[in-house]
């Protein structure tokens, strides 16, 4: 187990190592940057910016900079807000997603396997098709529709929420968001709970449960909770990584200063270090939750050993 | 029960907006009752097309930072209701008969927001840092017409060769090139605000965070969090305070969609924006709380000259311009938001637009003569013009070039392509002078038509077409060394003409400003330079939101 795990650190490394020079290269391959604008500085002026940013350096020096600042846990100043570190952002910015993403993960746990589990139980019911129905119209149906829609019944028509705005995360502000941002995900999984829950039930260690006599509740939670959940975990290590990191989507729709916001700002603005802090970051969190899901795997299914 | 409402109620909405894609049958937001008296609470909510990337006067280069800091700091002029010039820190002042030397009067009564007098070494201060090329100004060219900023600027003389001094604490001299009509307006910009020396000496880059924050306008900094909202309070120190009723103003950096929902869930009462396809919709829910007007900006296309197809073709360029519907393209697709645009200037008081004969044309004649003049430029049905025509994304404009491809394509028969490209790379190619047809829409930076026809002057950084004419430059050159205003006007008003018969440039449509704003939000007032100051604004009591 310790093994594993430290085999699997030490392959972190160089993988985080590809992530950062990757983002740092794609980035600074891209045309214009970050203080391009349709007026034209005099070379005075615009050699002091980039002396102040070290953008006057030659590329493989900015290279190695960044990659020391990293190493030490510095992700550098931004390019598009000014006197604000990447470090700064983030350490407001993510606070936001994190509250958001886990309470709407938390909440499609907890829904959508309860849904799936009773769909599978109920097999060709009605307690299988509506369900599955709305889990369709759930998946198919983008965040940008279903947010805005929450918006217009609850704030603009019925005024019990408010629109958007963060409010360091009064309750009052997160339900529209998370419901919105776990109304997908709650149907993915309920659709997979399902999918899983199915094939568990016909697996013969279960039909041998259901001869010894036991109740459906039991057979359920002793004996199929965990295999049904194998494919779930494996699907939540990159969603949590995801949410974590920011929707775009969820934050632009309701106002929320989150990382996605600043994410996809910095992209157009050309903003370096912070688009790469948060590329590095979001491949942090990857590799984690990846990992946890892997030690999850272990817990949920006999056969699996770890070895590195 | 609650839930049984709102079941019902987001059903409503779905059929609504699978069986009708405007909405227009869904309910309209409830009613507002506006009252005469002064509502208890006097908290603006203001919206902003994105967060300022800084609030520092001299380095800010975004709109949404110009209207944070117009609220923040107070020039030497300042703006009025109506966003025309009046007085701020100078009381009065006088200008030299050949229009170069300007003397200011400040009012003794100006004061920081920590009580300090503002005196006229805070206004020299602020305009050496402008144009220090330490400080890394992207606009410090703005300083251009005063003497020496443009030497300092790009390296070449010391900062104390700047044409402002100040013979005593309320006295600001200014020395200009040539005569410059629009210096009031200038000095109501960002970069030629005072700045509060003493605190940005012992903060550095800190300064402009809430806690260092020192201004000499209607409000102060209180909190500002990146990608959720600024908020100012009123600054009592400020001499004309007596006067300002908002006691906080939030501005809230949101997306246009964003804006509109919150709106109407009454979350903000100012929008900075809305988008214009869903005028027609807005209108239908919200009435006259959606307000447009016109912007001092022109959305052009630009061809370039200095090349194939459209260099050397003259006949070409004025085919293209004659063959487009700039009515329809303003009345339909754009819902009558904008304004057709026949020639580059924006209406401007004491400019006389000059409009090419063709615009008052029949659709058939316009066309007929489109139509020869694509003829005599060498191209017909076999051999089609076709090019691609570059336009940033981001902007809701597909629409109008899909429609302007539209009408080239019936008009004329001629092929072009609309393609998009992010900003930046755009720019990239304009630099290069890649593009053949291409978006090159232009804000003023003042209300004067220089900054529209420095656009197409030989060896201006931005003259993407690389339109290059002796005579054009030579009227520019006559404006810009003519003390009579009037005189000065007529030069630009040839210049224009001249800019119309080499058909350089297509207008397409005026700019203009649009908002969503509470009924109950009083003292502003549209106008072209879309600059609305909240001092003015107060909010009146009312029922609904």
């Amino acid at each position: 187990m310790l093994r594993f795990l430290g085999g699997r650190l030490l392959i972190a490394i160089p993988t985080m190592l590809v992530i950062a020079t990757l983002a740092f290269a794609l980035l600074h391959a891209t045309p214009g940057g970050p203080f391009d604008s349709a007026k034209v500085m005099p070379p005075a002026i615009q050699h002091s910016i980039e002396a102040k940013y070290h953008l006057d350096e030659p590329l493989w020096r900015q290279y190695l900079r960044y990659l020391n600042d990293l190493a030490h846990g510095d992700l550098g100043p931004s390019f598009q807000y000014r006197n604000t570190s990447v470090n700064e952002l983030i350490r407001t910015g993510f606070p936001v997603d994190a509250v958001v993403g886990s309470l709407a993960l938390a909440t499609a746990m907890l829904v959508g396997g309860i849904v799936g589990t009773v769909a599978a139980l109920r097999r060709n019911d009605w307690w299988d098709h509506v369900p599955m129905f709305f889990a369709v119209l759930g998946i198919s149906i983008p965040v940008f529709v279903t947010g805005p829609l929450l918006i217009l019944v609850f704030a603009v028509q019925l005024h019990w929420l408010p629109s958007g705005d963060w409010r360091g995360g009064e309750i009052r502000y997160l339900l529209l968001p998370v419901t919105a941002l776990a109304l997908p995900y709650t149907a993915y999984i309920a659709r997979m709970v399902r999918g899983a829950a199915i094939e568990v039930f016909t697996s013969p260690f279960i039909r041998t449960a259901r001869a010894k006599g036991l109740p459906t509740r039991v057979v359920v939670l002793r004996h199929a909770l965990r295999p049904v959940l194998i494919p779930v975990v494996s699907f939540l290590g990159p969603a949590f990584a995801s949410v974590l990191t920011g929707s775009i989507i969820i934050e632009s729709v309701f106002g929320l200063p989150g990382i996605g916001r600043y994410f996809l700002t910095g992209a157009i603005n050309r903003d370096y270090t912070l688009v790469v802090g948060i590329t590095v970051l979001y491949g942090a969190l990857i590799i984690s939750f990846n990992l946890l899901a892997d030690l999850c795997y272990g817990w949920l299914d006999p056969r699996v050993r770890l070895q590195s | 029960m609650p839930w049984v409402a709102a079941a019902v109620g987001l059903a409503a909405a779905v059929l609504a907006a699978c069986g009708d894609p405007k909405g227009t049958s869904l309910p309209a937001a409830p009613s507002i009752t506006v009252g005469t008296r002064l509502a208890a609470d006097q908290t603006l909510l203001r919206a902003l097309d994105a967060m300022p990337r800084t609030l520092d006067p001299s380095l800010l280069t975004d709109v949404d930072a110009q209207k944070v800091t117009d609220d923040l700091f107070e020039g030497l002029t300042t703006l009025g209701i109506d966003g025309a010039i009046v007085p701020g820190v100078a009381k009065s002042w006088q200008v030299s008969t050949d229009g170069k030397e300007w003397v200011f009067h400040l009012r003794p009564d100006a004061r920081w927001s920590n009580g300090e007098p503002v005196t006229a070494a805070d206004f020299i201060y602020a305009w050496q840092r402008e144009v220090d090329p330490k400080t890394g100004a992207e606009y410090a060219q703005a300083l251009a017409p005063i003497v020496g900023a443009l030497d300092i600027a790009t390296g070449h003389a010391p900062l104390s060769s700047l044409g402002a001094d100040a013979p005593d604490p309320l006295t600001v001299r200014v020395a200009l090139n040539s005569p410059t009509p629009y210096l009031l307006a200038l000095l109501a910009d960002s970069y030629m605000q005072p700045l509060p020396r003493a605190t940005i000496e012992r903060w550095g880059d800190d300064w402009t965070r809430p806690e260092h924050w020192v201004s000499n306008g209607p409000f102060v900094v209180k909190e500002e969090v990146i990608g959720d909202r600024i908020t100012l309070a009123k600054n009592p120190s400020y001499w004309d305070a007596a006067n300002v009723r908002p006691t906080r103003v939030i501005y809230f950096p949101v997306e246009t969609l964003t804006q509109v929902s919150r709106f109407m869930a009454g979350d903000i009462q100012f929008s900075s924006i809305f988008p214009s396809s869903q005028f027609k919709w807005l209108r239908s829910q919200l009435g006259n709380q959606v307000v447009v007007g016109p912007y001092l900006g022109i959305q052009q296309l630009v061809v370039n000259m200095l090349g194939p197809p459209f260099g050397m073709n003259r006949d070409l360029r004025l085919a293209l311009n004659l063959a487009l519907d700039r009515r329809i393209l303003a009345g339909k697709v754009r819902e009558g938001i904008q304004e057709p645009a026949f020639s580059l200037i924006p209406p401007l008081e004491g400019y006389q637009q000059q409009v090419p004969p063709w615009a008052t044309w029949s659709d058939e004649r316009r066309h007929a003569e489109a139509r020869r003049l694509y003829a005599a430029a060498g191209y017909s049905a076999a051999h089609k013009l076709r090019v691609q025509l570059d336009y940033p994304t981001g902007e809701d404009n597909r629409d109008v070039y899909d429609a302007i491809a539209a009408m080239w394509r019936t008009n004329l028969g001629a092929e072009v392509e609309p393609y998009n490209e992010e900003f930046r790379v755009l720019l990239q190619n304009l630099r290069l002078h890649k593009a053949v047809l291409f978006q090159n829409s232009w804000i003023g930076d003042y209300p004067d038509p220089f900054t529209f026809m420095q656009l197409f002057q030989t060896g201006f950084d931005q003259n993407f077409g690389g339109y290059s004419d002796p005579t054009f430059d030579g009227l520019l050159a006559q404006a810009a060394a003519e003390p009579d205003p009037a005189r000065r006007m007529e030069f630009f008003e040839q210049a224009e003409r001249r800019l119309n018969e080499d058909g350089v440039s297509i207008p397409v449509m005026y700019y203009a400003s649009r908002h969503l704003v509470k009924p109950y939000v009083k003292g502003w007032q549209l106008n072209i330079q879309d600059r609305i100051v909240s001092k003015y604004m107060y909010v009146l009591e009312h029922e609904g939101r």
